[in-house]
């Protein structure tokens, strides 16, 4: 054999030997010490059926899912790929109906294949997450909108977008587009610095509550960070007492403090008859810069500044034995 | 023979170099694209940089820490490890991470787990909200304190009739005020705790405290004092804004058990909230006198002025029971439901929530309140599937508040020091709905959705001692009573029908529509005395009604269309529209809602995408309302008033990968929101003597804000990068509300604190090196 002849031996012999070497690397059974080993090994040789072809190669990082706790190959919990996607095997074998590859009995996301109905994508989740936040899934009002779990949660990221609080309300403003404007207005909560997200308040996958809030009402949600409002009070304001919403909108508004109108204006509307509220104001409320009234003129602590609230301070309820008029 | 055996080794030279040339791409492969071990395994980092903020701003550094012009530290990081990573056995997983450390909107939070067996967590969090900027007060005092007090050398403010009170303070009262920057801070800790028992149950506790501290600036109104110190006539009602201390804490407990079963799942939890104020009240100066004989403004009085006192929030507390459920009757139908009982109570003692002098009161029946509302919730849903097509459900829910606040009659001297005698009204409610739906699938491509709720609300009050409180009748108002009645409108009833329909008219283009009507009736009692009110001015206007239980009829209308018009680009347009119409012959005859919004995306490439969205909303209001008082006719001096709130919000954004060789990335935000709220008014017919009306066009309340956020990041080599950015923030507000605050501009008994609309215009570059390892 001739030098070349043994120059091209060693080269096929060496590149034969780091190919295997590489597919060991990557290989999908890797070795595996001791304690839920079996558990592990068992998940993973049915994970091997699917990432025999969807390995690190894949457009889409599929391998990611092992940073997350579905792919803890040791909790015996753990779904495999095969769990959720279906077993497929029209997809795996092939199917002489279907032109190309077919597709698995489950698709989520958008891609080579038409994704599965909403129903059966929200079925494979809610098979093993029951109860708790998903009680009242069924008949809520995203289910029946047709948004199943994956229209917000990424399963094969390493980062969740919708579970963190950071990335949180991007994925909520894809459809809540009147959230994300009024986000933007002078007077919100912290929600753009990332310290209120919506699922402080909301519960989205599926609530007894109004407009899917994580507490059975309005006013108890809102009393998880504004306690000091809960009473109960000695001298209570009907409002107050049945929705914080009568006069607060909790997303934005262009009058502080999130309000859905001004005082005095705000209190005509539900007040006639008593002290000022019969009184009518207009360019007044603006006080002498509001320009009816000449300068020297006296404005009417009624209608400027805080207008009734001026005077009726503890609009929230007072308990104070001199508070009946919520002046104390 | 021999040429055969030639031909046959070149064949095995020639496929063993065809297999290495085919290897070797292989073992290429495997180290040019993301290994499976980048994919699989966390990636930690620490991030270390700085900040800096090109002005002051306490409007824009409201929630994000960055409120003084300067530099700060950029500390982030963000730690993992544990074996459940990597495709191992393992199932120990923990993070560490924190974010803004250097800011006052810094946060903290650490867990580790062994998943499928038990968990730990804990977190804090702190977030200062600045409330205002140039705030400015004579009164000693530190915010967060609970004592503002002038000393006599401040001198009085005379607002008898014909002086001008607070628009003529002398110079040496205007420089003693000092500008206080009022912020309210949080900090949130907490910690919780996870342990799977089995298969079927886990038990979970959580404890959070939330610690507030700072201010809030309140109004606060004086009480009369005749004679006080100096023998001055103090008056009543004249205003300053002052800082309520907000002193909180919080405690949140919360213990679950849940099981999951085959069939069914159930968890039974109790909630504590504790909270706690510091403060029963604080305390403010009067410096104002009203007497003809009283001295000019700025006369020391040669005495401490009267002193006032505002009440704060009282300490509370509730406990909660909570139990829900589900089951599956059978595969195609489900159960699910839950009840919830807590108690609310109150017992915070009096002293220290009202003014001593003179607002003394021999009489106080009690010393406390000892008050309980009991909340009850209940809830049943049946969902079935009744055919392929056919969804069905069914549910029941309850609310009650049962208010059994004991109900007693106090006497105190209100701002003019008026003698009061005022009976407690403690309120309650419950409220029940009756929902059913039904959800069609008409083919593959369309749904249609039917739904109907039925909503009852009552309102009472459980002391017969507060239905009755009316009192006699009253001799000027015939039908009314002279003291307090418990609710204007015992019971609301709504019915609501609503439609939606789903089409999917093609791969690319998805379309929905929706229809809601919705009429709501009120009872009225008509023998209705307003409890806020104990004299001859206390009831609502004949025919007159609040808006949130006046009867009315709303109809809403949703369409939606979402177009993905290539692979690149996808266009989506939403409307939306509400209407109210109220019956009420007084009180708000109407209100609309609409909104309209366009979002459009682009990917230029795989490496860029450029995204663009508008939104316009408009909300519009109608109140109509009476100037003169009567109770069992109707007023003929009308009035109206309307509020119209107009918002404008239209963003851009675009993000750059793979720049430089792979090296950079970049990311581009720029957002434009206007909002404009005006309200108007105009007098139908004007009542006999003008008094102290005025009509027209308010100036709008006006913000108009520029947002450009632009950041980099560069690869420097596998493990570093530099992360930089830029931002610029703008806001342009103008709100006439601050007019009355101006300082020669107040009322003449409105001390002023010269707060002007917010307006700043901000820039922000931040750099940091990023370390990323596993």
């Amino acid at each position: 054999m001739n030098a070349i002849r043994r120059a091209l031996l060693a080269c096929a012999l060496l590149g034969a030997v780091g190919a295997a070497a590489a597919q060991t690397a990557s290989g999908p059974l890797p070795d595996l010490g001791g304690g839920h080993r079996a558990t592990a090994q068992k998940g993973l040789k049915r994970d091997a059926v699917c990432t025999r072809c969807h390995d690190e190669m894949d457009p889409k990082p599929i391998l990611a899912i092992y940073q997350t706790k579905h792919g803890a190959r040791g909790d015996a919990r753990t779904p495999d790929c095969q769990t959720c996607h279906g077993e497929s095997m029209k997809h795996l074998k092939g199917d002489p109906n279907v032109k190309g590859r077919a597709a698995p009995d489950v698709v989520f996301g958008k891609g080579a294949f038409k994704v599965s109905d909403d129903k059966l994508r929200e079925e494979v989740c809610l098979a093993c997450h029951k109860g708790t936040a998903r009680t009242h899934w069924d008949g809520g009002q995203h289910a029946t909108n047709g948004v199943a779990c994956n229209n917000c949660h990424r399963i094969h990221s390493a980062h969740d977008r919708v579970r963190d609080r950071k990335t949180q309300t991007e994925v909520c403003f894809g459809c809540h587009k009147e959230q994300r404007a009024d986000t933007h207005k002078i007077s919100t909560h912290p929600i753009d610095a990332g310290k209120v997200v919506c699922s402080d308040c909301h519960n989205p996958h599926g609530s007894a509550g109004p407009k899917l809030l994580k507490k059975n009402t309005v006013n108890e949600t809102c009393w998880q960070c504004h306690a000091e409002k809960r009473g109960p009070f000695l001298w209570e304001h009907q409002p107050v007492n049945e929705a914080c919403t009568n006069c607060h909108t909790p997303h934005g508004s262009n009058i502080t403090p999130l309000l859905k109108s001004r005082p005095p204006f705000l209190c005509d509307e539900c007040h006639d008859g008593p002290h000022n509220s019969r009184t009518p104001y207009g360019t007044g409320a603006a006080g002498i810069q509001g320009g009816l009234l000449p300068a020297g003129a006296n404005p009417n602590s009624n209608a400027v500044g805080r207008a009734c609230m001026n005077c009726h301070v503890m609009v929230h309820g007072s308990n104070s034995p001199a508070g009946a008029y919520l002046h104390r | 023979m021999k040429a055969k055996s030639r031909k046959l080794a070149l064949g095995i030279m020639a496929l063993a170099v065809q297999a290495a040339l085919a290897a070797m791409p292989l073992a290429a492969r495997a180290q040019d694209v993301p290994d499976a071990a980048s994919l699989t395994n966390p990636t930690s980092f620490v991030e270390l940089g700085a900040t800096y903020a090109s002005r002051d701003s306490n409007k824009f550094g409201e929630y994000n820490g960055l409120y003084d012009k300067g530099g700060s530290f950029l500390g982030n990081f963000g730690l993992k490890g544990g074996d459940a990573y990597g495709q191992g056995f393992g199932i120990r997983r923990w993070e560490l991470e924190g974010y803004d450390l250097g800011t006052t909107s810094r946060e903290l939070r650490g867990s580790v787990e062994d998943q499928g067996r038990w968990s730990l967590g804990f977190g804090y969090d702190q977030l200062r909200h600045m409330l205002t900027d140039g705030y400015q007060t004579p009164s000693q005092g530190s915010m967060g304190g609970n004592s503002f007090v002038l000393p006599p050398s401040f001198g009085v403010v005379n607002t008898a009739t014909g002086s001008n009170g607070t628009q003529g303070l002398i110079p040496t009262q205007v420089q003693s005020f000092r500008t206080v920057d009022i912020y309210s801070e949080r900090q949130n800790a907490s910690f919780n705790a996870g342990y799977d028992l089995d298969q079927n149950w886990n038990f979970k506790f959580s404890y959070d405290r939330l610690d507030q501290s700072g201010a809030k600036p309140i109004s606060a109104a004086s009480d009369a004092f005749n004679p006080g110190p100096g023998g001055y006539n103090y008056r009543g009602e004249a205003i300053a804004l002052l800082m309520t201390p907000t002193s909180y804490k919080t405690d949140t407990f919360s213990l679950a058990a849940n099981w999951t079963g085959d069939k069914g799942y159930a968890t039974a939890s109790y909630v504590a909230s504790l909270f706690h104020d510091d403060n029963t009240g604080w305390s403010f100066s009067n410096p104002y006198v009203r007497g003809a004989t009283d001295p000019a403004t700025g006369t020391n009085p040669g005495a401490a002025f009267p002193v006032d006192t505002m009440s704060t929030p009282p300490s509370n507390q509730v406990h909660q029971l909570n139990l829900t459920g589900g089951y599956a009757l059978s595969p195609a139908t489900r159960l699910a439901g839950g009840l919830s009982y807590s108690r609310n109570t109150q017992n915070e003692s009096f002293a220290g929530s009202y003014t001593t002098t003179p607002d003394t009161m021999p009489l106080l029946p009690v010393g406390s309140l000892d008050a309980l509302v009991e909340n009850t919730h209940a809830d049943l849903k049946l969902t079935q599937q009744a055919t392929r097509a056919l969804n069905l459900s069914a549910g029941l829910i309850y609310n009650e508040r049962n208010n059994k606040t004991p109900v007693n009659t106090y006497t105190f001297l209100d701002l003019g020091g008026g003698a009061q005698t005022v009976t407690n009204i403690p309120m309650s409610h419950k409220r029940t709905q009756l929902q059913l739906a039904g959800d069609y699938r008409l083919t593959r491509s369309q749904r249609l959705h039917l739904g109907y709720e039925h909503e009852d609300v009552k309102r009472w009050c459980n002391d017969p001692a507060a239905n009755n409180a009316q009192g006699v009748l009253s001799a000027t108002n015939a039908g009314y009573y002279t003291t307090a009645s418990c609710v204007q409108v015992p019971e609301n009833k709504d019915n609501k029908l609503d439609l939606g329909y789903r089409l999917k008219a093609s791969d690319a283009v998805d379309l929905k529509l929706g229809y809601a009507y919705s009429r709501r009736t009120a009872e009225v009692n008509p023998s209705f005395y307003n409890p806020m009110q104990a004299n001859n001015q206390g009831f609502e206007n004949f025919g007159y009604l609040a808006f949130f239980d006046a009867s009315r009829k709303e109809n809403s209308y949703k369409a939606g269309v979402n177009w993905q018009a290539s692979a690149k680009l996808n266009l989506g347009l939403t409307g939306k529209l509400t209407k109210d119409d109220y019956d009420s012959t007084l009180g708000v005859q109407q209100g609309d809602a609409k909104s309209l919004n366009l979002d459009v995306s682009y990917s230029v490439s795989e490496n860029s995408i450029v995204a663009a969205y508008g939104t316009w909303q408009k909300r519009t209001r109608d109140l109509l309302t009476g100037y003169d008082r009567n109770a069992v006719a109707l007023v003929t001096t009308l009035w109206t008033n309307s509020l119209a709130d107009e918002d404008t919000t239209l963003g851009l954004s675009g993000k750059q990968k793979g720049l430089m060789g792979g090296r950079l990335e970049l990311q581009e935000d720029l957002t434009y929101s206007l909002g404009k709220a005006g309200y108007s008014t105009a007098l139908i017919t004007a009542p006999a003597a003008a008094g102290n009306l005025s009509s027209g066009d308010l100036p709008d309340i006006r913000s108009e804000m520029t947002r450009l956020r632009l950041s980099g990041t560069y690869q420097l080599d596998k493990a570093a990068q530099v992360v930089m950015g830029f931002v610029h923030q703008k806001l342009k507000a103008d709100d006439y509300y601050y007019n009355a605050y101006q300082l020669g501009f107040t009322p003449t008994t409105l001390m002023p604190t010269n707060q002007q609309a917010p307006n700043y215009s901000v820039n922000v570059v931040y750099a940091a090196y990023r370390y990323s390892f596993r």
